[in-house]
């Protein structure tokens, strides 16, 4: 681990407003969520309570917010990492579905056994979502396309292709609904304790935290990414492969986001039954602005929109608050912790009240 | 004309016109650019302000032109206080600044560029161009400021963009004029016509407030002088009773030393060959035309020249930044065409120091350490089991913070809470520390502060002495140029024009003639800068 420097205080007081940004944006958005509740529910007090504590309430709620965490660290982290390289390449979206549909494809072969069919399926998604990310990059180094719109565009593409592919060759006719074969015993996930549910989908979730933090600040390629995001025209005097750190970041991401699909599809479901967007690259995106692009935020921020969701889904069982409310709060929150100049004059007020007693301390001390 | 525009007309010549009291101004990380100043302007006079690069004088005009909002203090103007809110605003006062860098549209005439925003109009929405050409000449007359209004201001000389600039705020009614290191750009000769000029706006009753840290220039155009040093304002004087020495004392507070103590060059084989390069622009224009030099190890060779005389471009060429279209460059005899990456041209033992320390020097938003291992961070030096070795990074940069002298929290710090020099320091530390044979150094001290110049300077000395770097020194520093280089050549109009074996028999003034193009030597003497 890299020793913290000590801060001069003005970074000093930066970190704390940031904490403090956070803090209040989240409860400034409680309070717009009380107040919605309170226009629309029947029992606000009761309502709101659900909110706040619902997901804390049972273990199968525990479990559920831990389920829906784990797809979130891969596509976030994934988004970390095109972030830090200065690319807007939202097609995590893309990658996360062509992932699990690759996954699928291998997922239902007969016959293979466990410990070799679920590293296959891995290894498929992975290819699949490195292709799904990878295009916007290549594109925008060979041909200086702008990122985000092919981004966008691969997206639709990763879609319609996967649904293809699933709706015609992998269709199961038996099914009785639009969806794949079922998956080969061998390639579903096992669960971490005994019947909790919580399948192994976790410790690749973490694993893919770790490799994107490592990757990003204490590797040398990683370096030259963060260093092509901050100021490409540097990178690039500085003789670092600029377009080599693009795509390559680009491909990375993609992998991490195809094996969050496939592990979601895996350790889920007995078949492929998406029919269309999953949004958990979106979730990546708005993830990746909360932690400022440091995916070892992202267990964190995870955890806080899956605890949000739990709430959610605790709220529609339990009231008859509609499930939109709950979007409405998240956004709120979002808006709040990403405006970077909420509370700046604040901040600007309090770096300059330090700044000017440093001054008057060292007047006296002279 | 409005109400705010007749305050500086109820003051006689020689009366405070303006005064700012306790102006304190706090970037937001936290740099106290002023702390407490009082600076005051007379009608009719030219007050210089003068100080060391980061001494606040940019900060304190653009706090009188509305451009930054100080913390504290207040501006009074007539014996009144006034808020001045934005540039805008302090135009309808009366006062207009000409920035250090122009703020001019190239491709518009002269006319549309001085009536930008206040164009005449017919009939309610139709731009008068007729009216508009006619303000035009009609100011050009009244202040003998002689313009084209028809030329298009990107074919225009420094000098002249100047003087379309000045145009530019007196015709908006500035009574007041604030000018940011007008000479900084300029050639001798440039020089002197500024000078008149604006000495003739004196006499028909325009302040001027002239940014310096020239004292010959100052001494000679200047009435009074404000001196500030950190951010403090430290005395305002007469420059009828003031000697050089003493507002060299003002500004540093020590005895600066200009020349640089160094033995003369002992060159050795060349290293840097070039060989008829020449480079088309995106306009068409030859930017470099069959250029060709030599620099040998153990030497340093000087390139003098207005800017925009294709400098910038023959050292992107250098560089890897732009393409060799025709001719050649080798580094010990290997053509830089060879190295597809820039990365390459530095593994062939090239260092490189661009002129625009921010865009391609430096990494604001990164680390110091981050910074200086930007060009090695993927030798085996650094890496430990297939990742970077941050002890070891911390270790070098540690080091090399200490010998550049680089005042900073330590390696950790990001470079933007470090000021100008500090971080062209971080930027040495990276270049200098490379074992290079070629070193291309640009613009190695363009504002930044005397010590940090110093440091820099010297480190460029010592490398020539000690590792037999060959350099190449672009500079607009004559002072530096004529003191840190061994030989010198002068690039006018993309051609080398003059080379001098011996830099230390050179005077400004010479220089001056070849740089504006008024001389060139023959083919002969410019031919004496080949080697091999």
């Amino acid at each position: 681990m890299r020793k913290l420097e000590p801060m001069n205080k003005s970074q000093q007081i930066e970190r704390r407003f940031s904490v403090l940004r956070t803090v209040l944006a989240i409860v400034i958005s409680m309070a717009i969520a009380f107040i919605l509740i309170v226009t629309v529910s029947d029992n606000p007090g009761k309502d709101f309570m659900t909110l706040l504590t619902g997901p804390l309430r049972n273990t199968s709620n525990l479990t559920a917010i831990i389920s829906k965490m784990i797809p979130l660290l891969f596509t976030g982290t994934a988004i970390c990492l095109v972030n830090s390289a200065g690319q807007i390449n939202i097609a995590a979206e893309g990658a996360f579905f062509g992932g699990a549909v690759a996954a699928t494809a291998v997922a239902i072969i007969p016959g293979i056994p466990s410990m070799i069919h679920i590293p296959l399926c891995i290894l498929a998604g992975a290819l699949a979502g490195s292709i799904v990310m990878g295009i916007p990059g290549i594109l925008h180094v060979r041909y200086n396309a702008v990122t985000i719109v092919v981004a966008l565009m691969i997206n639709y593409v990763a879609l319609y292709l996967g649904m293809y592919v699933i709706l015609n060759p992998l269709r199961d006719p038996a099914a009785g609904f639009e969806a794949s074969y079922q998956f080969a015993q061998s390639a579903r996930l096992p669960y971490l304790f005994g019947n909790s549910r919580l399948h192994i989908g976790l410790l690749f979730g973490i694993a893919a935290v770790v490799i994107g933090y490592v990757v990003l600040y204490h590797t040398g390629f990683g370096l030259s990414a963060r260093t092509v995001g901050k100021n490409q025209k540097f990178g690039t005097y500085s003789g670092m492969p600029v377009g080599k750190t693009i795509v390559g970041i680009s491909v990375l991401a993609g992998a991490l986001a195809g094996v969050g699909g496939t592990v979601e599809t895996l350790g889920n479901y007995q078949r492929f039954m998406y029919g269309g967007f999953t949004n958990h690259g979106w979730d990546g995106v708005m993830l990746a602005v909360l932690c400022h692009n440091k995916p070892h935020y992202m267990p964190l921020a995870a955890l806080f929109l899956a605890y949000i969701r739990t709430s959610a889904d605790a709220l529609n069982f339990t009231s008859n608050i509609p499930p939109e409310i709950i979007n409405v709060i998240q956004a709120v929150i979002i808006i709040l912790v990403a405006a970077e100049r909420f509370l700046a004059g604040w901040e600007h007020k309090a770096i300059v009240g330090s700044t000017k007693r440093a001054m008057k301390a060292e007047g006296s001390a002279e | 004309m409005t109400e705010k525009q007749k305050l500086f007309d109820n003051v006689g010549i020689g009366e405070d016109m303006l005064s700012m009291e306790h102006i304190t101004k706090i970037y937001e990380n936290g740099f106290v650019a002023n702390s407490d100043v009082n600076f005051s302007v007379r009608r009719g006079e030219i007050h210089g302000l003068v100080g060391e690069n980061g001494a606040g004088k940019t900060t304190l005009m653009k706090v009188l032109f509305g451009q930054e909002t100080p913390e504290e203090g207040r501006i009074l103007i007539g014996g009144q206080e006034h808020k001045i809110e934005s540039p805008l605003d302090a135009l309808e006062y009366g006062i207009g600044m000409v920035h250090q860098h122009f703020m001019l549209v190239d491709n518009l005439s002269v006319t549309d560029n001085m009536l930008l925003g206040v164009e005449p109009v017919k009939g309610g929405i139709v731009y008068d161009r007729k009216e508009a050409r006619r303000r035009v000449i009609e100011v050009s007359k009244k202040y003998d400021l002689d313009v084209d209004p028809d030329a298009i201001v990107g074919d225009l000389s420094v000098g002249y963009k100047q003087r379309v600039e000045i145009l530019k705020i007196l015709i908006r009614g500035a009574k007041l004029l604030l000018l940011d290191e007008p000479t900084a750009v300029l050639t001798p000769q440039e020089i002197k016509e500024l000078f008149v000029q604006l000495k003739k706006l004196k006499e028909q009753g325009f302040s001027i407030v002239f940014i310096s840290h020239k004292l010959n220039e100052v001494r000679e155009i200047c009435d009074r002088i404000t001196v500030l040093r950190l951010g403090k304002s430290i005395g305002t004087a007469d420059m009828t009773n003031i000697t050089e020495d003493d507002i060299t004392k003002m500004m540093f507070n020590r005895d600066v030393k200009l020349k640089i103590d160094k033995a003369p060059a002992k060159p050795q084989e060349t290293v840097l060959k070039v060989r008829d390069l020449t480079f088309k622009d995106a306009q068409g224009k030859n930017a470099v035309s069959h250029v060709s030099f030599d620099v040998r190890a153990g030497e340093i060779l000087g390139v003098a020249g207005v800017e925009g005389n294709g400098q910038a471009e023959l050292a992107d060429i250098i560089a890897g930044l732009l393409p060799i279209q025709s001719g050649d460059v080798l580094v010990n005899g290997r053509s830089l065409k060879s190295a597809k990456s820039i990365r390459e041209i530095r593994e062939m033992g090239v260092s490189l120091m661009h002129q625009d320390r921010m865009t391609y020097g430096a990494s604001k938003d990164q680390s110091i350490e981050e910074n200086i291992i930007a060009d090695r961070y993927y030798q085996k030096q650094y890496k430990k089991f297939g990742l970077l070795n941050w002890k070891k990074v911390r270790q070098d940069s540690k080091e090399y913070v200490k010998e550049f002298v680089v005042k900073c929290e330590g390696p950790g710090a990001a470079v933007k809470t470090l000021s100008g020099g500090n971080i062209q320091k971080v930027v040495a530390a990276r270049e200098f520390t490379t074992d290079a044979k070629f070193m291309l150094v640009c613009h190695p001290t363009r504002g930044i502060d005397v010590g940090a110049a110093e440091v820099i300077r010297k480190k460029i000395v010592a490398l020539r002495d000690e590792k037999q770097t060959a350099t190449l020194l672009f500079s607009a520093d004559l002072g530096e140029l004529l003191s840190v280089s061994d030989s010198l050549v002068v690039m006018y109009a993309g051609q080398i024009v003059a080379y001098f074996p011996d830099a230390s028999q050179v005077d400004e003034q010479t220089l001056g003639e070849y740089m504006l193009g008024v001389k060139k030597q023959s083919d002969e003497e410019i031919g004496g800068v080949l080697f091999a």
